[in-house]
C-alpha cells in the first residue's frame, strides 16, 4: 500500500496538449534569450527592451502552464469513496447512497494527496454516526436509504469540498455541555455561542478522546485530526448541523501549495516570510507607548490587545541572534544590550566611566536624564500576532515589509534538525529568506498550548462581555473622498492595502484587483449609499472584508487610522441604506458603515448575475 | 591499464591544508554568493544560497574539518547522491591528475575527528594533496 502510494507520489500523468505547449514555449524562451544577449552585445537597447518583453510574457506563460501540469482532478479520490461507503454501510446493515459531483475540479497534486485521508474519515464518520438504520429511519419519515453528497466546486480562487448527510444531526446543546465538563469553555462562554459555534466545538483538540463524547454528539471522532491536517493545507473547515436533518462539512482549500502568500518581515539583517495563514495582525507601537502597552508578567513580556493579554516572543532571542539595533544618533549597527523589550536605551554606561575617570569631574555617572529618550520613530516596536491552532503569541520582530507570494523550497538534508523553519523562499533580488514554523517556535520557546489557547479564548470572550458592557469598541477610521470620516468596526476588517489606481482591473463591468491569487471585487461607499465618490490619486487605500467567506475591498481615501472609542450612535439623523448611524469620533462627525448591508447588496447582486 | 586508473582532482585550499576531491563531483565552482545565515543550526553550516532558484546548504569546510573559518572564501557546488551542497573553501589550485594507485591511505597520525574525513594522500612532486571523504563531510 506504501509502495504504492510513493509511486503514486512519484509519477504524474500530463495532458499531451500540455506538454506541447510547454515544448513551443521553452523554445520561445530560448528564441527570446538569443535576442537579449544579441541586444546586448550590440548595445542596442530597442532590442534588449523588445526581448525583455517578450521573456516577461513567456515567463508568465510558462510558469501558468507548470502550474497546470500539477493540477489533478479531484475524481483520483472521489473515485475511492463509492466502495468506502458502500462496504461500511453493508457492514453496519445501514443503507447509504454517495452521491459525487466535481469530480473534473482540480486541485495541486500535494493537496490531492493530503486531503485522502481527512476526507476518508468525515466519510467514515457520515456512515458511522450521521446515517441511521434503515428501520429508525422510516420511523422519522425519512427514505430507508441514507444520502451522502460530496460535491466540489471553485468559488473566488478556492476549491470547495463539501460533504453532506441527511443523518440524524448533531445536537449542539450535548456538544456544550461535553465541552463545558471537560473544561474546555467556560459557561460564560457558552452564553454568547450561537448553535453554529457550539457544534464547531468538536474540533477542540481533546474534544472527541472521551468515549462518552462520541456517544452523545455522534459525529466526534478524530475531528481534531482531521481539522488540523485541513489547517496545515491552509484549509478552512465549518460544520453545520440540524438535528434529524443532517450535517454538512465544508471545506475550503487553496489550489496550490507551492505557492504561498506571506507577510515579509526583517530581523537584523535577514528578511523572513510568515505564512499569511498564521498571521492574524500586525502591530506597530510607537515607542511612546511601549512602556504602557509592554507589560511583564513574571519574566514573560505580555502584550494587552484589545484587553486580550498577548504573550510575546522574542523571535531573535529564540532563533539565538544576536540583536542589533542602529543607533539613531549615529546610524550605526550596534549590538542590543537591552534585556527587557520595555527598557530604554541609554548610552554606553561603561565607556562614560572611562571618560569620567580620565577628565573626573564632580558629576560622576550622570544621573538619568527624565525625559523619556524613547522618542525616535526607530525605536518603535513591530509585533505580528500569529496563530495555528492552538497557539496566539505576539512575534517581535525589527520591522515589516511587503506582503508577498512566495515560492516555498525544501531546505536540506542538514539543516532538518533546524526546527523554527518551514523552508525557504527566494526574494525578488535572488537573496533567500527562510520562512518561519510558527507552530514550531513556540515550541522552542517553550509556550503551553494549552494554557494559551484557553486563557486566550476566555480572555476573549471576557473582553467580548466586557465590551458588551461599556461598548468600547475598536474602529477603523478613514475618508470618503473629501467628504466627512467613515468608521467600521476593526474586527471585521481582514486587511489594510495600498493599492496603485492603475492596478484596477475592469471585468465584466466591475472593478476587480488581483489580489493573492483570485480576484478581490472592489466597490467604494458611493456605490450604495448617497455618499459621492472617492478622490482617485495614484494610490489608493482598500479595506479588505471577509463576511460569510468572500472577500470584498472597499476603496476609501486615506489616512486609515485604528482608534478605540465608547459608541454612542445617533441612528436617525444620517441614517441611510449601508450606513448605520452616526457619532462623533475625535471631534468630527463619523459615519458608522454598515458593512453587512454592504456586502449583502453589492456582492449579492454579484451572486445572482 | 592506465586509463582507468586516473583521477583528475580539483585541488583547493581549506586554511593551510591543500584538499583534492574528485572533479567529476563538482558541479560548478561561484565566487560571489550571498549566504543567508540559518540561525540554530551546527555551527559548520554557513547558510543557504540561491542556486538558479534550488536552495543550497552551504558549509564552511574550515569548521567542518575542526579548523578555523575560512577565509576569501569561494563556493564549491557538488552533487551528492540527489542533493546538492555548497562547500566553502579557501583559494581554488590547478586540477591534478592522480593515478589513483599511486594514493597513499591517510598517515595514522592523522586521526580523530579530522582523521575521518580524508580517504587518503597523494603525493605530487612538491606537494601534498589530501583527499577528502565526500561521504564523511556530507553526513549529517
Amino acid at each position: 500500500m506504501s509502495e504504492d502510494q510513493a509511486r503514486q507520489a512519484g509519477s504524474l500523468r500530463v495532458n499531451v496538449h500540455l506538454l506541447d505547449s510547454l515544448m513551443t514555449l521553452a523554445g520561445e524562451l530560448v528564441l527570446s534569450r538569443n535576442q537579449l544577449t544579441q541586444g546586448i552585445s550590440t548595445s542596442n537597447a530597442r532590442t534588449v527592451e523588445v526581448a525583455g518583453q517578450r521573456i516577461d510574457l513567456i515567463t508568465s506563460e510558462l510558469q501558468e502552464a507548470i502550474m497546470r501540469t500539477r493540477m489533478q482532478p479531484l475524481a483520483n479520490v472521489f473515485d475511492k469513496f463509492g466502495r468506502i461507503v458502500r462496504d461500511l454501510s453493508l457492514s453496519q446493515d445501514k443503507k447509504a447512497e454517495l452521491s459525487i459531483h466535481g469530480n473534473e475540479v482540480e486541485l495541486d497534486k500535494t493537496i490531492i494527496e493530503a486531503i485522502q485521508e481527512p476526507l476518508t474519515h468525515l466519510l467514515r464518520n457520515c456512515v458511522d454516526h450521521g446515517i441511521e438504520k434503515p428501520e429508525i429511519r422510516l420511523q422519522k419519515n425519512k427514505p430507508d436509504a441514507g444520502a451522502i453528497k460530496l460535491k466540489a466546486f471553485h468559488e473566488a480562487g478556492q476549491v470547495n469540498i463539501e460533504i453532506e448527510d441527511d443523518g440524524k444531526g448533531m445536537d449542539p446543546e450535548a456538544i456544550a455541555a461535553s465541552a463545558l465538563g471537560k473544561g474546555m469553555v467556560s459557561e460564560t462562554e457558552l452564553l454568547t455561542m450561537g448553535t453554529r459555534e457550539k457544534i464547531n466545538l468538536i474540533f477542540l483538540p481533546g474534544f472527541s478522546t472521551a468515549q462518552q463524547v462520541t456517544d452523545v454528539s455522534g459525529q466526534g471522532a478524530g475531528m481534531d485530526v482531521v481539522k488540523a491536517n485541513l489547517d496545515r493545507l491552509g484549509g478552512i473547515t465549518d460544520i453545520e448541523s440540524v438535528i434529524d436533518k443532517g450535517t454538512r462539512i465544508r471545506i475550503k482549500l487553496p489550489l496550490t501549495l507551492a505557492i504561498i502568500p506571506s507577510q515579509i518581515i526583517s530581523l537584523g539583517r535577514e528578511r523572513y516570510a510568515i505564512p499569511q495563514v498564521n498571521l492574524d495582525e500586525l502591530i506597530r507601537i510607537p515607542a511612546a507607548q511601549v512602556k504602557e502597552r509592554i507589560e511583564r508578567v513574571g519574566n514573560a513580556p505580555v502584550l494587552r490587545l484589545r484587553g486580550v493579554l498577548l504573550p510575546i516572543l522574542n523571535l531573535a532571542e529564540i532563533l539565538g541572534i544576536l540583536r542589533t539595533y542602529k543607533d539613531p544618533a549615529t546610524g550605526e549597527e550596534k549590538p542590543e544590550r537591552r534585556i527587557n523589550i520595555a527598557d530604554r536605551r541609554s548610552p554606553d554606561l561603561s565607556s562614560r566611566a572611562e571618560e569620567n575617570t580620565k577628565t573626573d569631574t564632580s558629576e560622576k555617572l550622570q544621573p538619568r536624564k527624565n525625559k523619556d529618550r524613547r522618542y525616535r520613530a526607530e525605536s518603535a516596536i513591530h509585533i505580528a500576532v500569529v496563530s495555528t491552532g492552538t497557539f496566539r503569541y505576539g512575534l517581535l520582530v525589527d520591522g515589516f515589509m511587503d506582503s508577498e507570494e512566495i515560492v516555498v523550497k525544501p531546505l536540506g538534508r542538514h539543516l532538518t534538525g533546524c526546527k523554527g523553519y518551514a523552508g525557504a523562499t527566494i526574494m525578488g533580488d535572488g537573496r533567500v529568506a527562510l520562512i518561519l514554523d510558527v507552530a514550531s517556535l513556540a515550541a522552542m520557546a517553550s509556550l503551553s498550548a494549552a494554557d494559551t489557547s484557553a486563557s486566550h479564548l476566555h480572555q476573549a470572550h471576557g473582553d467580548k462581555i466586557k465590551s458588551l458592557k461599556d461598548d468600547k469598541t475598536a474602529l477603523l477610521l478613514f475618508r470618503n473622498g473629501e467628504q466627512g470620516q467613515c468608521a467600521v468596526p476593526l474586527d471585521l476588517v481582514e486587511r489594510i492595502e495600498r493599492i496603485r489606481a492603475a492596478d484596477i482591473e475592469y471585468a465584466g463591468g466591475r472593478r476587480v484587483l488581483q489580489y493573492r491569487g483570485g480576484s478581490l471585487p472592489l466597490h467604494e461607499l458611493g456605490e450604495c449609499t448617497s455618499l459621492g465618490p472617492i478622490s482617485v490619486n495614484e494610490e489608493v487605500d482598500v479595506i479588505v472584508f471577509r463576511i460569510d467567506g468572500r472577500e470584498m475591498g472597499l476603496m476609501v481615501n486615506g489616512p486609515v487610522d485604528a482608534v478605540e472609542v465608547t459608541i454612542e450612535m445617533d441612528q436617525r439623523t444620517l441614517k441611510q441604506p449601508g450606513i448605520m448611524g452616526s457619532m462623533i469620533v475625535n471631534s468630527r462627525t463619523t459615519l458608522m458603515v454598515d458593512i453587512f448591508t454592504l456586502v449583502r447588496t453589492l456582492l449579492g447582486s454579484a451572486v445572482d448575475a | 591499464m592506465a586509463a582507468p586508473s586516473l583521477l583528475e582532482l580539483a585541488t583547493f585550499y581549506v586554511g593551510e591544508t591543500l584538499c583534492g576531491i574528485d572533479i567529476l563531483n563538482i558541479q560548478e565552482i561561484n565566487n560571489h554568493t550571498e549566504i543567508t545565515p540559518v540561525h540554530g543550526s551546527d555551527n559548520w553550516v554557513k547558510g543557504v544560497i540561491n542556486l538558479r532558484g534550488r536552495i543550497l546548504t552551504v558549509m564552511d569546510m574550515g569548521l567542518r574539518l575542526g579548523l578555523l573559518p575560512v577565509k576569501d572564501s569561494r563556493t564549491l557546488v557538488v552533487g551528492y547522491e540527489d542533493e546538492h551542497l555548497g562547500l566553502l573553501v579557501g583559494e581554488i589550485e590547478e586540477v591534478v591528475i592522480a593515478d589513483s594507485l599511486k594514493i597513499e591511505p591517510p598517515p595514522p597520525n592523522l586521526n580523530g575527528a579530522q582523521g575521518r574525513f580524508f580517504k587518503g594522500v597523494f603525493k605530487t612532486d612538491t606537494k601534498l594533496i589530501a583527499l577528502l571523504d565526500l561521504k564523511t563531510i556530507l553526513e549529517t
